[in-house]
């Protein structure tokens, strides 16, 4: 199992959360965040923005299904502009839905 | 080293950290978050009864009860591989009600812990 974490900018969560419901994964955990990249923030005219507003959206998929999850993303949440995101993807060793107590996504 | 993340009903977690406290877990860090399972945010009147899923998401798509993002709260706390089963087991315990909404509990490995303010790396420092 892995953890997909997607840092996208907030106005395009909506997008995102329908293109992975249509394909079939529509669980996920959303998280309101600020951030910057490597450009350090925006200046715009004398105001210099470091705190941009973001959203890390977390998704747990199965070792086989990263590609697909990661490729929508990526289609969904491009404007080709600097601040579309980051994706991180990390191991899960263990998952446990807790109304149940079953292992597993 | 592993992080357990919980991913919980936003009513429970004064109950959930109370009782990692009793047992010698106070280092938590909190989130609020939204989130949805596989239910799509669909709801049904008549939980806990309906435990099928297809027709929870059929019973709220004709009556309209839906949610896209249900607010949520995620802990996050670094412990020894030794106390994971023990910090899963608590979480669990207190946060089950048998409704779909429990939340989800992922385990991930932690390469490195370093105390900010001593600088102590690895166990020492996220012990107490």
């Amino acid at each position: 199992m892995k953890m997909i974490k997607a840092i996208v900018r907030p106005d395009k969560v909506d997008d995102i959360v329908d293109s992975l419901e249509n394909a079939g994964y529509p669980a996920f955990t959303k998280i309101n965040s600020v951030g910057r990249g490597k450009q350090g923030g925006l200046k715009v005219g004398e105001i210099f923005y470091d705190e941009l507003p973001k959203t890390i959206l977390l998704i747990a998929v199965n070792d086989d299904e990263v590609d697909e999850v990661v490729g929508l993303i990526k289609s969904s949440a491009s404007t080709g502009n600097f601040g579309d995101g980051k994706i991180f993807i990390q191991p899960i060793t263990e998952a446990y839905t807790i109304r149940t107590g079953e292992t597993g996504i | 080293m592993k992080e357990v993340i919980a991913i919980i009903r936003p009513n429970t977690v004064s109950k959930t950290v109370k009782a990692l406290d009793v047992v010698g877990f106070p280092a938590v860090t909190m989130a609020e978050c939204f989130g949805r399972g596989k239910q799509k945010g669909y709801f049904s009147a008549n939980l806990p009864e309906i435990v099928d899923i297809q027709k929870i998401i059929e019973e709220g798509e004709k009556e309209g009860r839906f949610i896209k993002y249900i607010p949520k709260r995620l802990i996050s706390i670094v412990v020894d591989d030794a106390d994971v089963p023990l910090v899963v087991g608590i979480i669990s315990k207190v946060n089950r009600t048998g409704s779909f909404g429990d939340g989800r509990i992922f385990v991930l490995p932690v390469e490195e812990a370093i105390r900010v303010r001593t600088g102590e790396t690895g166990e020492i420092a996220i012990g107490n």
